[in-house]
């Protein structure tokens, strides 16, 4: 797939050995690398986090905003130059837990970018409390008894929200992810692409064993039509023996982007500033 | 100065503000300055609301107490202000909705009994049009001729059609030839002079008019009274104007979005009001720390908490000028009136692009909500300067978005610009962009941003001065006071007390030209709408001073000349 390689991923992080961040950075280098894309033209957006870092990893324009706010930042940025690929990422904390009402508006809206959620069931940076994705029972800094509250499914929220591109990789399986990153960038609208991510620190029990056991590709389901929302939807609840991975659900929607078409015939940052041009405007407020 | 108060009062949703439109539209066509300040409650329907509208002979900033003409579309009207009509003055109210006790208390000679709705359906037309019944009426205390009000009406209600324009027009007349003939005896007001073009309108008007003049292209916002008549304006004319507002799920969003706007290369601005700004804290933050301009609204109602949603104060200064954690360079300005407003706002986006951090703009509900005729505005005044960008020559693949200058600025790449990346984040950083935690790396970044500061103190507005010269008295204050104290500057100076207003349109930094001011050997006031003394402190805890004495107002009410007036000791002018 790679034959471009201006996507460069850089050797010192502040990633754990063997964190499956490194897998995720990979894939995304991969990914647009195969999409002939240039640096320039592409700009991370990503909250705080480990996986908030990954901008910092890999080469392009970089926006490391606040803890959760990834989205409506990436979505300011967007509007405003239509020409710039898009990419925002952040850990499942950030995007399910503090950015949660962000995530559900930002579906809402289908702005044309793409999300990757670094989805290992814990909070790292700040050192192993449980996340809205840790599994009922696991005991962390914040609930030495196990977690009890039901565990947020955002391929299902994203579905019922009709996302245009529903989509999960795993960190082990690099070529598969690129794949499905490629795919979400191409997707015109919102893309989540929410990853599966083993944290070897603070979480033992997603680790790359208990996942290698149990994911399989949804390309080898016979049958699987992604079209079709409520069967996605259905599969979008498997989690246990066997955990689906590849593209859940994909259509194409309007675009925010495609509502203000009359306005973004040129990208905002191209258009000309002229004081003059509001005359027309202040003629309502003319009297005599 | 020949001045006409009327109050037109009743109930949400009966139609106040079509009256107070069409009355202060048509008498700005006759000539007429004016000021129109609106008191309503937070509420759809019903309770008690108000429309004042202060027609001059020359242009006015604030609003007097004593009425001339009063119109009540409720009883509440009557039973509460009724007192406030001058011995001579009108009242005109609706039977039709008067209790008994009301009853008794309009059966006076000055009060004038006319049922609007009636009228309008008397006349075979919808009862929506008792608005202009009541218009007609009004006018007949203002001139001898309805031709004025016919030509507003029909610009009104042009796009409504010739039936409407026409309906509307008859019901007026019905008002006025029924109010003039009770009146007769009664002289008019004299014709003002001078019939140059004006503006009419309102701080929710001229803001946003002065954001989309600056080239604002991007706004979020979360609506929240009283800022929203400024995300509306904006969403009302983004199209004509090629800016997009975006209504966000909550202020956080809309703040983010707006950053994010801005760091892609657009002017960005969101407009709210106490909660909502206090949401937006941590991103104001952000932007000072990754250096992005973006320019906030705070149009401020009293707290705490959601307290008065649709009345007035200023008691966010200290929430603007000190709000969110860590050091990082900001500038806070208070426009005092409509014009002010539209030129600051230009102002705001330079100082928020040049020095590359947040800008708060003050404003309030009396200026956000208030009519006032103005000069059209000069547009050829309107400078945009974006401050050091550079272009994609420039831009080689070693830019660094946050290269240490002599003065702290460094030029801004829009990404995608050019070959180089710009790399911005709010974690320390590096010139590069890229996170650090070396300590020598964290204290230059910190000195590199707080050197702005120092910039944006240097070029800070100065004070606005009015009155006399050596003053003996003086009245300090920001945002929307400044009409009122210009006015009770100019009432006390008619008296022989030399009395000089001093209005800040920038609170923060403040000028340093203001400590030249403050050594006066003049007796001084600090004039401010909030509980604390908010802008004393700023100004004690800056130039080490302590004023003679504080005026303050926390009802949520306005301030005007008379509020101030009545509350300055006596004696202290040798003049007076
Ligand atoms: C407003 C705010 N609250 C809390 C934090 C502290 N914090 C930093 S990262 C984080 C959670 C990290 O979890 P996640 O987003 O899943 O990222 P990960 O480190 O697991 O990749 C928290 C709570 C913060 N930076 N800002
Ligand atoms: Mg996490």
């Amino acid at each position: 797939m790679a034959v471009d390689q201006r996507f460069e991923v850089r050797q010192e992080t502040a990633w754990c050995p063997g964190c499956g961040n490194f897998g995720i950075v990979r894939a995304v280098a991969k990914a647009l690398n195969g999409l002939g894309l240039d640096p320039s033209q592409v700009l991370f957006v990503s909250g705080i986090g480990q996986a908030g870092k990954l901008p910092h990893y890999v080469s392009g324009n970089v926006l490391n905003t606040l803890h959760g706010r990834t989205l409506p930042t990436a979505t300011g940025a967007k509007l405003a130059n239509g020409d710039l690929t898009v990419i925002a990422v952040g850990g499942d904390g950030d995007g399910y837990a503090e950015g949660g009402n962000h995530f559900l508006h930002a579906i809402r809206k289908n702005v044309n970018i793409t999300y990757i959620v670094h989805d290992n069931q814990v909070f790292g940076l700040t050192k192993g409390q449980a996340s809205p994705r840790s599994d009922p029972g696991m005991v962390t800094g914040t609930t030495p008894l196990g977690v009890y509250n039901e565990p947020f499914n955002p391929l299902a929220t994203a579905m019922t929200l009709n996302a245009g591109f529903v989509a999960r990789g795993y960190a082990g399986d690099q070529e598969h992810l690129a794949r499905i990153i490629q795919a979400a960038i191409q997707h015109e609208g919102f893309a989540l692409v929410d990853v599966l991510q083993p944290c070897v620190t603070f979480n033992r029990i997603n680790t790359y064993q208990w996942y290698r056991d149990r994911v399989y590709d949804l390309d080898q389901e016979e049958a699987y039509d992604r079209t079709d929302r409520q069967a996605a939807w259905k599969k979008s609840w498997e989690w246990g023996e066997r955990i689906p991975i590849g593209i859940f659900y994909q259509v194409k929607r309007p675009t925010l982007a495609d509502h203000y078409s009359d306005i973004l015939d040129v990208p905002l940052v191209r258009q000309e500033l002229d004081p003059g041009a509001v005359e027309e405007i202040l003629s309502e407020f003319r009297i005599g | 100065m020949q001045t006409l108060n009327i109050k037109i009062g009743g109930q949400a949703g009966q139609g106040l503000v079509s009256i107070g439109t069409i009355l202060i539209r048509a008498a700005t066509q006759e000539g007429w300055h004016l000021f129109a300040h609106q008191d309503y409650e937070s509420r759809i329907r019903g309770g008690h609301n108000f429309i004042q509208i202060r027609l001059a002979d020359r242009p006015v900033a604030s609003w007097e107490n004593d009425l001339d003409v009063l119109v009540a579309l409720d009883e509440a009207t009557i039973t509460r202000e009724l007192g406030e009509v001058k011995p001579g003055g009108v009242v005109i109210y609706d039977p039709d909705v008067l209790g008994q006790d009301a009853k008794t208390l309009v059966e006076k000679p000055n009060c004038i009994g006319l049922p609007f709705a009636r009228i309008a359906e008397e006349l075979g037309q919808p009862k929506i049009m008792a608005n202009s019944v009541a218009a007609g009426a009004v006018w007949a205390l203002l001139s001898e001729e309805i031709a004025v009000l016919h030509e507003t009406l029909a610009l009104m209600f042009a796009e409504k059609g010739e039936a409407i324009v026409q309906g509307n027009q008859s019901v007026a007349s019905a008002g006025f030839a029924r109010v003039r003939e009770l009146t007769r005896e009664r002289a008019v007001p004299a014709k003002p002079q001078g019939s140059e073009p004006r503006l009419v309108l309102r701080g929710n008007d001229a803001l946003p008019l002065g954001a989309l003049a600056a080239g604002v292209k991007f706004m979020s916002a979360y609506p929240m009274t009283p800022s929203t008549g400024v995300t509306e304006f904006i969403s009302e004319h983004g199209r004509i104007a090629r800016v997009i507002m975006e209504q966000a799920e909550d202020e956080i969003a809309a703040i983010n979005m707006a950053i994010g706007a801005s760091f892609a290369g657009v002017r960005a601005m969101t407009a709210t009001s106490g909660g909502g700004f206090a949401l937006m804290t941590e991103a104001l933050s952000f932007a000072g720390s990754a250096e992005i301009p973006i320019v906030v609204i705070d149009a401020m109602r009293p707290g705490p908490s959601t307290g008065l949603p649709t009345r007035t104060e200023q008691g966010d200064l200290r929430c603007a000028v000190a709000m969110s954690f860590g050091d990082f360079p900001r500038a806070v300005l208070a426009p005092g009136d409509v014009e002010e407003a539209f030129y600051l706002m230009a102002h705001a986006f330079n100082l928020a692009e040049e020095y590359q951090m947040p800008v708060v703009v003050l404003s309030d509900q009396h200026l956000a909500d208030s009519y006032v005729t103005v000069p059209p505005f000069d547009l050829s005044r309107i400078e945009i300067k974006r401050g050091r960008v550079v272009s994609c020559a420039e831009a080689g693949p070693d830019y660094l978005r946050y290269r240490c200058t002599d003065d702290g600025i460094s030029p801004r790449l829009y990404p995608g610009f050019g070959d180089g990346l710009v790399v911005t984040a709010g974690d320390e950083h590096g010139e590069d962009g890229h996170l650090i935690e070396d300590a020598e790396t964290r204290r230059r970044m910190m000195e590199k941003r707080m050197a702005k500061q120092r910039l944006v103190e240097e070029n800070a507005l100065d004070p606005v001065l009015c009155g006399a010269d050596e003053p003996e008295l003086m009245l300090i204050g920001f945002g929307s006071t400044k009409g009122a104290v210009a006015e009770a500057v100019e009432i006390l100076n008619s008296q022989g007390c030399r009395a000089q207003g001093v209005h800040l349109p920038q609170v923060f930094p403040l000028p340093k030209s203001l400590a030249a001011l403050l050594q006066k050997p003049a007796r001084k006031f600090i004039v401010e709408a909030n509980y604390s003394g908010q802008l004393e402190d700023l100004i004690a805890s800056r130039f080490a001073w302590k004023p003679d004495g504080s005026i303050r107002r926390y009802d949520g009410r306005p301030m005007n000349a008379k509020f101030i007036l009545d509350r300055l000791p006596g004696g202290v002018c040798h003049g007076s």
